[in-house]
């Protein structure tokens, strides 16, 4: 007899590990099948990190909502899972005519949606609050912030698993049958039945659509490229900047991150190939020449790396995009929550999307509280930000703290260790980088990658050929060399 | 708070040479700071021969070069801390560092920078394509060789003619891979012609020059990537894409020095050399910090290395015992087929070596260094290259206490 | 019948002009600024032979590798045999420079030696 689930979650991303932390609430058995070998690997991890402040989308749909939602439980919730936020305004700059008045409009419609904190400032106004941006006036969203994805996500996920949620990684969906009532899900590693099913796949939500039975959602892939910069350039970014948008597109912007460097980007291209993740280099060039224009810092010297983020658009048959669509659908899929199209403000919205498919759920099973449920995640201390005193302190408690591995951003053997063996079971080289910072800085792991593999080696008995930098088949040596 | 005359932070050659000589000039309250747990820097990874030629007048690989000067810090009792890495520099002089004892604190008279330098990355250079593993920059690829014990892969490409790069490709095929190709985006070779000989040629490894990776596929580890002709502004010529299957990229293309901690400090840096702007006596614009080596300038040679940490040694021993150096207020300007030159600030009254490098390949000229309308030193080259640092004594008596010292090349 | 060939011998890494005969003997060279490289232009035309640098794997020690080197240059045709045999050898830590590891290996008169100083693992 199989194992029976009451939920399974197709996506461990932001959205999928939200719900999954949710539904830890109640009294369920629940498990997420994440193809990739660690969460946030696809578009949850991909983007700039901005906690939008809800004023860009159409009053009445649930981005907006859900959106401003999310923005204003962020406080509380980065405090509650112990990650970092940073609640720092967004700017948008302009300079036309045209501009000011799409800038206004912009604010009536925030203040429809909910949004609080939303000014329109002058040229001076804006250079007391960015020094370096470029603009005659701006509009000023005091309540947007930065967070970091991958430790927001994380954060989300290991606190899943605290509360009794499996995780089930390299677990990609072949295929999916309902029988007597239950959904069997086919897997790599086999079947997994359940009662319930969360379609979370991002970027494979129509896939994963088709596979339930609900059919026809058309899904584009707005893909965008990213450069990131030194963070010698942070101290000069203290909120991100934005163009004005159009209708449907943000615009390249520059955002500052919670560690203290700058994102440029994205650019947006539609692609129908969702696994495709290369950077051009046409877009590297357009992207600094654009981004200087509203905030001119940038060196090439800067750039330490770059990466590209597909975001799912559900489009209609003209090629419009729709807002999300969270539905149940008894007739085609009964017991299973389908969300397609959610891309941007996905991040920002993920617990309150959560929220939203379980008060759907609510309307077909009674869901029980979960007594022993713990909300908190400590918050992981960075060695490097800690006072000389504190960093003496740790070091007496543990050695280990002394040892500097990655010399960039100063990560220590201990917090590499403690990484190491993470709740979730990942081993791949990009995990502890993501959990560290370590590997991150200017150098890109050019001294002390090989630490960082040798201890992944060590503390989990992984031989060198079986060592993965991120995804299934990425392996790093072909052996030992005697 | 400890006190210490001199802190020299890092342990490689230019570490090791300076403490050696500060200590046999009398400076003996001193410390080196070493990160990794044992000395001998980047050395310890170079297991190939060609150091000590000049010094020693034999060739020896990297850890028996390095091992000559551990010797001496052995046998002299040189104080030195492994596995301590400096957090900080502050403009105050003091050095900052974290162990597994602890961290500490050490206030220096002088502070000597000699932490080396990193690699240029796939990031920095914007090579485009996908990002599979099985790229590896040279020192990372010679380090795991070297070091860890771990074959990183079977079928090469390797984009860059810097020396460590052609240095892994006989590596590399030593071992019983297959380097396939080595690329180089601009018109000549970055790394000395007799590394091109012994590396390449030795095993048939073709050399394109005005070549680069224009794209790099794989969704898990390398599978493919492309390269390309460059036009003469180093622009991808449409047309000449040429495939090559292969698993591994290593990447030898560049050298930056590490002064991460020189910029904490809040001392200048030069925009060419990427290292502190010093005078002749390898102190940078800091009363009392001074910097050699790799961090430096980017050296090609490590016996040079240790030759120009020993004269920083002379003079830190001299600011340490008399408190301040003699001001070096003349400049030292160069014409444009030079890259860099240093020191960038010399006195006019001390004897001096002036190092350089140039932009590109020259053929029988002449390096004439002027100053006041006057000659004061020359060198006849029949043959300069980029890759190679040229060094020109300066002696005291053909100088003047002012005038800007001008490099020119006729 | 002339041929370019870089100097190898020390960092000038003299381009040097070899003249050979048409049965390939040496006749003369130019281009070096010094007299061993006469002598390495002559041994390239006749015999030409490299040094190599590899490591042996090191048992017990704080490093898994002992790097190690020729003391004299070999026939370049050998290297791949050279390196077939080091590749077998295992050691013992410590490892000590200068240690013969390998004497006069397959018959060239020339020592594999330890380039490197390894410590003991210590056991706790």
């Amino acid at each position: 007899m199989k194992e029976l689930y009451d939920v399974l979650i197709i996506g461990g991303g932001v959205v999928g590990s939200a719900a999954a932390r949710e539904l830890a609430r109640y009294k369920l058995k629940v498990a997420v099948l994440e193809k990739n070998l660690d969460v946030c690997n696809e578009t949850s991890g991909r983007n700039s990190g901005v906690v939008h402040g809800g004023f860009a989308y159409d009053t009445g749909t649930l981005k907006a909502k859900l959106c401003v939602e999310g923005n204003r439980g962020m406080d509380e919730l980065s405090a509650e899972l112990g990650f970092k936020f940073n609640r720092c305004g967004k700017v948008l700059v302009g300079t036309t005519k045209e501009e000011l008045h799409s800038l206004e409009r912009t604010v009536e419609q925030g203040k429809r949606n909910g949004v609080q904190g939303l000014t329109i400032i002058n040229e001076e106004e804006l250079h007391h609050l960015v020094p370096k941006a470029v603009g005659k006036f701006a509009m000023y969203s005091k309540n947007s912030g930065i967070v970091d994805p991958f430790n927001y996500t994380i954060a989300l996920a290991e606190n899943a698993v605290l509360n009794g949620v499996r995780y089930f990684f390299d677990t990609n969906v072949i295929s999916i049958c309902r029988n007597a009532n239950i959904w069997q899900v086919h897997t790599p590693r086999g079947i997994f039945c359940s009662r319930w099913m969360i379609n979370a796949a991002g970027l494979g939500c129509g896939n994963i659509s088709d596979m339930l039975g609900i059919r026809g959602y058309k899904i584009i892939g707005s893909k965008g490229d990213y450069i990131v910069l030194d963070k010698r350039t942070g101290s000069l970014l203290p909120m991100p900047v934005y163009p004005v948008p159009t209708n449907t597109y943000m615009g390249i912007h520059v955002t500052n991150t919670t560690d203290g460097n700058v994102i440029i980007g994205p650019n947006a291209d539609d692609v129908t190939d969702f696994t495709y993740y290369g950077v051009l280099q046409k877009n590297l060039d357009y992207l600094i020449k654009s981004a200087s224009r509203i905030w001119p810092c940038i060196q090439r010297n800067d750039c330490i790396r770059n990466y590209s983020g597909i975001l799912p658009k559900l489009v209609d048959d003209k090629g419009t995009v729709q807002d999300f669509k969270i539905e149940i659908r008894p007739d085609l899929a009964p017991d299973a929550v389908n969300l397609v199209g959610i891309e941007s403000p996905g991040l920002t919205a993920a617990v309150p999307i959560a929220h939203l498919v379980i008060e759907m759920m609510k309307e077909y099973i009674k869901l029980e509280k979960n007594p022993s449920f713990n909300p908190y995640r400590k918050q992981q201390q960075r060695f490097s930000e800690l006072s000389d005193q504190e960093k003496a302190k740790m070091i007496v408690s543990n050695h280990d703290y002394g040892e500097v591995v990655c010399r960039c951003e100063k990560v220590t053997k201990a917090e590499i260790i403690r990484a190491i063996h993470n709740p979730l079971g990942v081993h791949t080289v990009s995990g502890i980088k993501y959990r560290t910072r370590a590997m991150m800085g200017r150098c890109q792991g050019g001294y002390c990658q090989m630490r960082v593999t040798s201890f992944i080696e060590e503390e989990l008995g992984i031989a060198p050929e079986d060592i993965q930098l991120e995804r299934s088949g990425s392996y790093m040596f072909t052996g030992t060399m005697r | 708070m400890e006190k210490k005359d001199a802190v020299i932070i890092g342990g490689g050659p230019a570490g090791l040479a300076a403490a050696v000589a500060l200590y046999k000039d009398g400076i003996q309250n001193i410390i080196i700071l070493e990160r990794e747990k044992n000395l001998g820097g980047i050395l310890r990874q170079c297991i190939h021969d060609g150091f000590g030629l000049v010094r020693f007048r034999t060739t020896m690989s990297g850890p028996e070069y390095a091992k000559q000067f551990i010797d001496e810090i052995q046998e002299f009792g040189i104080p030195y801390k492994t596995g301590t890495a400096v957090l900080n520099v502050s403009d105050d002089h003091i050095v900052t560092a974290a162990s597994p004892a602890g961290i500490e604190k050490i206030e220096a008279k002088a502070v000597i920078f000699a932490m080396g330098c990193r690699e240029r990355t796939r990031g920095a250079l914007q090579i485009p394509g996908e990002r599979p593993s099985g790229i590896f920059t040279a020192g990372v690829a010679q380090a795991y060789m070297n070091l860890y014990n771990r074959q990183i892969g079977k079928e090469i490409v390797i984009l860059g003619s810097g020396d460590i790069g052609m240095i892994m490709a006989r590596r590399l095929t030593l071992e019983g891979a297959h380097v396939q190709a080595v690329y180089e985006i601009q018109s000549v070779p970055s790394g000395l012609p007799r590394n091109i000989q012994q590396c390449l040629d030795d095993y048939n490894i073709p050399l394109f020059l005005s070549h680069t990776v224009t794209d790099i596929r794989g969704k898990g580890r390398l599978e493919s990537l492309t390269v390309q002709k460059v036009d003469e502004y180093m622009k991808p010529i449409p047309g000449t894409e040429k495939e090559h299957v292969c698993d591994t990229l290593i990447l030898s293309v560049g050298l930056i020095p590490e002064n991460e901690l020189t910029l904490d400090a809040g001392i200048a840096l030069d925009v060419r050399t990427r290292g502190a702007i010093v005078d002749e006596n390898c102190q940078t614009d800091h009363r009392g910090f001074f910097a050699a080596g790799n961090v430096l300038h980017v050296h090609d040679l490590a016996d040079y290395v240790s030759l120009e940490a020993e004269s920083l040694a002379a003079s830190a021993a001299e600011y340490i015992r008399k408190g301040i150096l003699a001001e070096c207020v003349i400049p030292v300007t160069y014409c444009s087929s030079i890259h860099d030159v240093v020191p960038q600030r010399v006195s006019g009254t001390k004897d001096v070596v002036l190092s350089m490098r140039v932009n590109k390949p020259l053929l029988n000229c002449t390096i004439s260094i002027m100053q006041n309308g006057k000659q004061i030193a020359m060198k006849q080259m029949k043959k300069i290259l980029p890759a190679e640092m040229i060094r020109i004594p300066v002696q005291r008596t053909a100088m003047s206490s002012s005038g800007t010292v001008e490099v020119d090349i006729i | 019948m002339k041929k370019e060939i870089t100097c190898i011998i020390c960092p000038n890494g003299c381009s040097l002009e070899i003249e050979t005969d048409s049965s390939g003997n040496f006749l003369s060279v130019s281009g070096e600024l010094c007299p061993r490289g006469k002598g390495y232009a002559e041994q390239e035309v006749s015999d030409p032979r490299r040094t190599i640098a590899t490591s042996v794997r090191l048992l017990g020690g704080e490093l898994p590798l002992a790097s190690v080197r020729l003391t004299k240059p070999v026939p370049k045709v050998r290297i791949f045999d050279i390196m077939k045999e080091i590749r077998s050898v295992k050691i013992w830590a410590p490892a000590v420079t200068g240690t013969v590891i390998i004497h006069n290996i397959l018959g060239l008169e020339s020592d594999v030696i330890v380039t490197k100083d390894v410590a003991e693992i210590k056991q706790e």
